[in-house]
């Protein structure tokens, strides 16, 4: 296992890192949450890959306390979305920007989306005689 | 040709740094904007900074496992990985975002088995099934399908943040190839006295020989079962055992007493000294001053008296005890055997975390478990919706 260890370090290195980029540039908290994980996931890496090399269990136990602070993390951040859906009826990070520091330009947007020009629904003009009600339906009207 | 000539740490930097700028460009050109998205030309970058990385990799550290299937599996499992982790980060939709983390713990998942880990391979497949399904069902809930949006289909700084997160990831390598080099022992076989991380114990030979010696013993009945009546026949047996004791004595000393084998030339600066009475006058002076080399040394005894205790080369009896030898092989393979499992994980995965878990690390369960409570009233307290608007 002598050289092998060096290889699942850059491997993790590399998986944090792309968690990184995702979680700096992506506006959707889902994703962000995602990439956070992904971040995880490099470190959970590293530590199995130290207990192997070490011969013990202490970092795959690290890993099992990894595992359950992920699992909180993911319960609290999820109603805090649920939360921030609420109020602004959006997962944009960037609509809470009036949190940011005092002294910092706003964000904006310049770049307007493209409108994608959706088809209406079909709708059929009516045709046709309407049915006359019978007995029993205009005595329930 | 002096001004191309680089060291080799300068051409290991030089490859990461292709290796990042690449990965800059290919994410840049990637994540999600308006307009000027260059897919091709994105994914096209994304493959050669991934091709440059594992290239490095390979010539850096060498080919990751000695069985072929290993690595095989290695390299599936790590581009799976950086594939997936690459679409979770460049993809508009969260949706498909989510099934691309399902395959990214997929791929982790094959490496903690590489690496000897199953409960924790089961254990995160059954936690990370719950997240991901949670996730989707907010993805459905709270994101709206139709049309762009500003949280999908724009992102915050892309180059800049790509920079960021590929520079920091260059740091590390070259961190990680500086470290590695500064553990290459000096000559094979040694351990540099200020090597921060520990080697294995047992160089790839020796496993090797330890390997064949514990197959050939596998089988002692089936040797010792045979016609050992005629000449011929214990001869062949008596040879076949001699090899096997000249193998083992290689490795752990060819005499009770003066204990020069491979694996104490390496370990041992000074070797142990026995006085005429038997009891040890000086201990082994070591190379390494760690458990591990000590374990090694102790397991490499008992195999040495094992080796010289049995009688399996001394065939030349008119009838000799063939359950009486049995069991000297027996004993020797097991002896071996344990000797080859040095620095090695035990096989009883799940039993042995459950015992360091329970054992070594109770009061870290126990405030996990509190921290979990915790995290699940603050989430119901979070989401609880007061004052609800008719």
């Amino acid at each position: 296992m002598t050289i092998t260890l060096w290889h699942f370090l850059a491997l993790a290195a590399a998986l944090f890192g792309i968690g990184l980029v995702g979680f700096l540039t992506r506006r959707n908290l889902i994703t962000m949450f995602l990439c956070a994980e992904m971040m995880l996931q490099g470190v959970a890496i590293n530590f199995v890959a130290f207990a192997r090399y070490h011969a013990n269990l202490q970092g795959q136990v690290f890993v099992l306390f990894i595992l359950a602070v992920a699992a909180c993390e993911a319960g609290v951040a999820l109603a805090l979305f649920l939360n921030l859906y609420r109020r602004r009826r959006s997962l944009d990070t960037s609509d809470w920007q009036e949190l940011r520091e005092a002294g910092v330009p706003a964000a904006t947007d310049d770049d307007p989306l493209e409108r994608v020009t959706a088809e209406p629904d079909p709708t059929l003009t009516p045709a046709g005689a309407r049915p006359a009600p019978t007995a029993e339906e205009a005595a329930r009207a | 040709m002096t001004l191309f000539a680089l060291s080799k740490t300068q051409e290991a930097g030089g490859h990461i740094a292709l290796a990042a700028v690449l990965a800059v460009v290919g994410f840049f050109l990637l994540l999600p904007r308006p307009r000027g998205r260059f897919v091709a030309g994105g994914v096209a970058a994304v493959i050669a900074s991934a091709a440059v990385f594992g290239a490095w990799v390979y010539t850096a550290f060498g080919n990751p496992l000695p069985d072929p299937i290993g690595s095989a599996l290695f390299w599936f499992f790590s581009a799976g990985a950086l594939v997936f982790g690459t679409a979770l980060v460049v993809q508009r939709n969260p949706a498909r975002g989510a099934i691309a983390f399902a395959f990214v713990v997929l791929s982790t998942c094959g490496l903690f088995l590489l690496l000897a880990a199953p409960f924790l391979m089961a254990a995160t497949i059954i936690i990370y099934a719950g997240a991901i399904i949670v996730t989707f069902l907010f993805v459905l809930m709270l994101s709206q399908a139709d049309g762009p949006s500003d949280e999908n289909d724009r992102s915050r700084e892309p180059l800049y943040g790509s920079f960021a997160g590929f520079a920091f990831v260059g740091l590390v390598l070259f961190t990680l190839y500086q470290t590695s080099q500064a553990n290459v022992p000096a000559e094979p076989g040694q351990v540099k006295p200020d090597s921060r991380l520990p080697m294995t114990v047992l160089s790839a030979e020796e496993r090797k020989v330890l390997a064949d010696v514990v197959a050939k013993l596998d089988a002692p009945e089936a040797n010792l079962d045979g016609d050992l009546g005629t000449a011929t026949e214990r001869a062949k047996k008596v040879t076949y055992f001699e090899e096997i004791k000249y193998a083992v004595a290689g490795v752990v000393g060819h005499s009770r007493l003066s204990t020069r084998g491979t694996l104490q030339s390496r370990l041992e600066k000074a070797p142990a000294r026995e006085g005429t009475d038997g009891k040890l006058e000086s201990p082994a002076v070591l190379f390494r001053d760690d458990p591990q080399a000590r374990e090694a040394l102790d397991r490499a005894k008992r195999v040495r008296d094992a080796n010289f205790d049995s009688s399996l080369d001394d065939l030349s009896g008119p009838k000799p005890d063939a359950a009486k030898l049995k069991a000297q092989a027996r004993k020797l393979r097991d002896e071996v055997a344990l000797l080859y499992g040095m620095g090695e994980l035990p096989a009883d995965n799940v039993r042995n975390l459950g015992l360091v878990l329970y054992s070594e690390h109770l009061l870290a369960i126990e405030l996990a478990g509190t921290l979990l409570l915790v995290a699940v009233i603050g989430a119901i307290a979070v989401a609880h919706r007061k004052g609800v608007v008719k």
